[in-house]
């Protein structure tokens, strides 16, 4: 996707992280070039838990794509879902009810406290700061619990549906959850406390991997990455969704722009999930939690939603044909706009800071992946769909011998196997 | 000569020795696993390790020099093992002792990161490679202070010969009169001993396991016993000279178990320096510190 080639030098010295490395949690690779232990150039490929959900899509109906896009992220799930109902619903016309909207809000408040307070513990780990890591991992319980106790689920919440939600919160719940705010405001305020005053941890973070607002900007990052280099964007403030009208939130702002901004800005952005989930407890709307009628065959047409995912702009393109399964559902993950990002902040750091600079995006490889780009020298023709099965299929007969798979493999080699080297990049 | 045999294999070198430092292992992950909020491993873990790595297949990777690959781990462990002997552990008098045996512990005691250091060379691999870089710059960033430091109580005593130094300390405990050779020397057995927050050199998060990466099986498990059994020798170290010399056993266990702990709450403090930083520390405040504590002491003959 991005190569920076200073070196021509024959002795380069290369350290590969990844796609299996402890640093990673997901498969991603990653090449630093190293002079000593200074970075000189780095590159990344990704594309190694593309699933094929996109073209999953097509052969599924509108609900049932709902429970699969769901799990393209295992930690914004909810996000997900929100972001694919609220683009069919804008297709098919309708609008799920106030109450529905505001309860979709609040989960997903809840979900960015839940993913803040992984990334802050992920992130201290790779500090080598474990005992960061530990309390942060302890204390997002809390919303791990209430995220149970309110939908029946921890990860998957499978709160929405098509015009609405599933679940009510009741009395009960509510006290509960503010119980569990309260705790967690207090935890949050120490962890913020930590980390801009504990000596040792401000050397691994300030004035690390500074990213100007102008860089910021020029690599079109996203989500609390941008914000922490002073870049307001932020989906919900710029084009409000769901209930984001009639429960605003104040986008956090930092200018630092370094490692430290990025712990600061996501910290501060859970008072304001507190905030917002305390204020939609005391004023929730009354009345229906789903549409009495959704169409089960959506409108022809194209819809672009685009919500604020914890670790920055999620982005949907759906397009009906007017049947009861979608033409094409396109997603883009925040991990790749932030991606870029890393490849222009590593070069001249420390090889010890390139962990962190990486983890400061908050990646999430696995909900990136779309596909790959097959290069071939200066081939750069288009395949059509026919034509790049048939490469499909005679890769994996090259590999597995002269069997072939379903007597497809005609030639010996009509096209050479393309070894993984081949597929470099990474198409959106 | 049936007593110098159990002297090296049985107490206080060898089988005990391994025992102990494992041991200790098991009481340092527990403590540091506690002060984290995790449960920790249960008491047999470090053994059960010991026993399932020298149970596997050793890998050797190709290209690499097979003896020294082999052969390195044994002489870090056999290193480990024979500064026992000049040690005294549990509060008992060394077992041997000549004139000059701080100087040469101290250097056995350096055997196993220089040989950290030599395997990771000599395995080849970029992590290995890395590592060993790091561990033998950090080899370079805290021994001279923890020489130093160890140098203290040897100018108190006029000798350098480890019988001689905790016998004319006396009883007196040196901790409140060297405070900065004590923290010194405790801390730069933290760095010795690769512990966070100077575990650089096998960050896990960058480059794997550091100089071990490539190492399995037996290899690896002389390498964490002789790890262990320098943890032992570190804290005897520094509990005979700083906190009052010898004394009986029980006395002197639970000063060198109050050591540990004062390493396990350091180790759960800090997030790990870069391997710059942790050179900086040590030549910028470590050796200028010890240097100042000397020049007091020094000043202190006179008056």
């Amino acid at each position: 996707m991005h190569t920076n080639e200073h070196t021509q030098k024959a002795e380069t010295f290369i350290v590969p992280i990844g796609p299996q490395h402890p640093a990673l949690r997901e498969p991603g690779h990653f090449e630093f070039t190293i002079e000593g232990e200074i970075v000189t150039a780095a590159s990344v490929r990704l594309g190694y838990a593309h699933r094929g959900i996109e073209k999953g899509t097509e052969s599924r109906n509108w609900v049932q794509n709902l429970y699969m896009l769901e799990r393209i992220c295992g930690i914004c799930s909810h996000i997900h879902a929100t972001a694919y109902c609220l683009g069919v619903e804008q297709l098919a016309g309708v609008e799920a009810p106030p109450r529905a909207q505001a309860i979709r809000e609040m989960v997903a408040e809840l979900e960015r406290t839940h993913s803040h307070l992984l990334w802050l513990g992920e992130a201290a780990h790779e500090a080598g700061f474990e005992t960061l890591f530990m309390y942060a991992w302890r204390d997002r319980e809390t919303v791990m619990d209430i995220l149970e106790a309110l939908t029946g689920n921890r990860v998957n919440y499978s709160a929405n549906l098509l015009g609405g939600v599933k679940y009510d919160v009741t009395g009960e719940q509510a006290s509960k959850i503010e119980q569990g705010l309260d705790y967690l405001e207090e935890r949050t305020r120490h962890y913020l406390d930590v980390v801009t005053s504990d000596p040792v941890f401000i050397q691994r973070t300030r004035g690390i991997g500074v990213m100007t607002a102008v860089q910021a900007d020029r690599l079109g990052v996203v989500g609390p990455t941008a914000r922490a280099s002073g870049v307001v964007r932020d989906v919900r403030v710029e084009a409000p969704y769901a209930a984001y009208t009639a429960f605003p939130i104040t986008p956090v702002l930092a200018q630092a722009g370094d490692l430290e901004a990025r712990f600061v800005v996501r910290l501060r952005e859970l008072f304001e999930s507190y905030g917002v989930i305390r204020r939609i407890l005391a004023n929730l709307p009354p009345g229906e939690l789903v549409l009495k009628r959704m169409p089960r065959r959506i409108k022809a047409g194209e819809a672009i939603s685009r919500v604020e995912a914890p670790r920055g702009e999620l982005f949907y393109f759906i397009r009906s044909n007017g049947s009861d399964t979608p033409d094409r559902v396109k997603v883009r993950t925040p991990t790749l706009c932030n991606m870029a990002s890393v490849l222009t902040l590593t070069v001249g750091r420390h090889l010890a800071d390139v962990p962190m600079i990486l983890v400061g995006i908050d990646p999430c490889f696995s909900c990136n992946d779309r596909g790959l780009v097959l290069k071939r020298g200066a081939d750069h023709e288009h395949w059509t769909w026919d034509r790049l099965r048939q490469i499909g299929l005679d890769y994996y007969a090259g590999e597995r011998g002269s069997g072939g798979v379903g007597g497809t493999s005609i030639s010996p080699a009509p096209l050479p196997p393309c070894p993984p080297a081949l597929l470099t990049g990474m198409h959106v | 000569m049936i007593s110098d045999l159990t002297t090296l294999l049985f107490f206080p070198g060898g089988l005990s020795m391994l025992l102990a430092g494992m041991a200790f292992t098991w009481l340092d992950r527990k403590l540091l696993a506690r002060l984290q909020n995790r449960l920790g491993p249960r008491w047999f873990q470090p053994l059960a390790d010991m026993v399932k790595l020298l149970a596997k297949e050793e890998v050797v990777p190709a290209g690499v020099n097979r003896l020294l690959f082999v052969g390195l781990p044994v002489v870090a462990l056999a290193g480990a093992l024979t500064a026992v002997l000049y040690i005294p552990l549990w509060g008992l008098p060394p077992a041997a002792s000549f004139p000059g045996d701080l100087v040469v512990t101290v250097y056995l005691l350096s055997l196993l990161t220089l040989c950290t250091g030599l395997a990771g060379a000599n395995s080849g691999g970029r992590f290995s490679l890395l590592g060993a870089t790091r561990t033998l710059t950090q080899l370079f960033a805290y021994e001279a202070p923890f020489l130093m430091a160890l140098m203290g109580p040897a100018l108190v005593a006029g000798s350098w010969q480890i019988a001689l130094i905790t016998a004319g300390i006396n009883g007196r405990w040196l901790l409140f009169t060297q405070p900065i050779g004590f923290l010194v020397a405790l801390i730069g057995l933290m760095g010795k001993l690769e512990m966070p927050p100077f575990d650089a050199p096998e960050a896990e998060t960058e480059i794997v396991a550091g100089a071990l990466t490539e190492y399995s099986g037996r290899g690896l498990a002389l390498f964490y016993l002789g790890r262990s059994v320098e943890m032992v020798l570190g804290l005897t170290l520094v509990a005979a000279f700083y906190l009052g010399g010898l004394s009986n056993p029980v006395a002197f266990l639970l000063k060198t178990l109050g050591l540990l702990l004062f390493i396990a709450i350091v180790q759960s403090l800090m997030a790990r320096l870069r391997i710059d930083q942790t050179v900086g520390l040590w030549w910028r405040y470590g050796a200028l510190l010890v240097l100042l504590q000397w020049l007091v002491l020094w000043g202190g003959r006179w008056l």
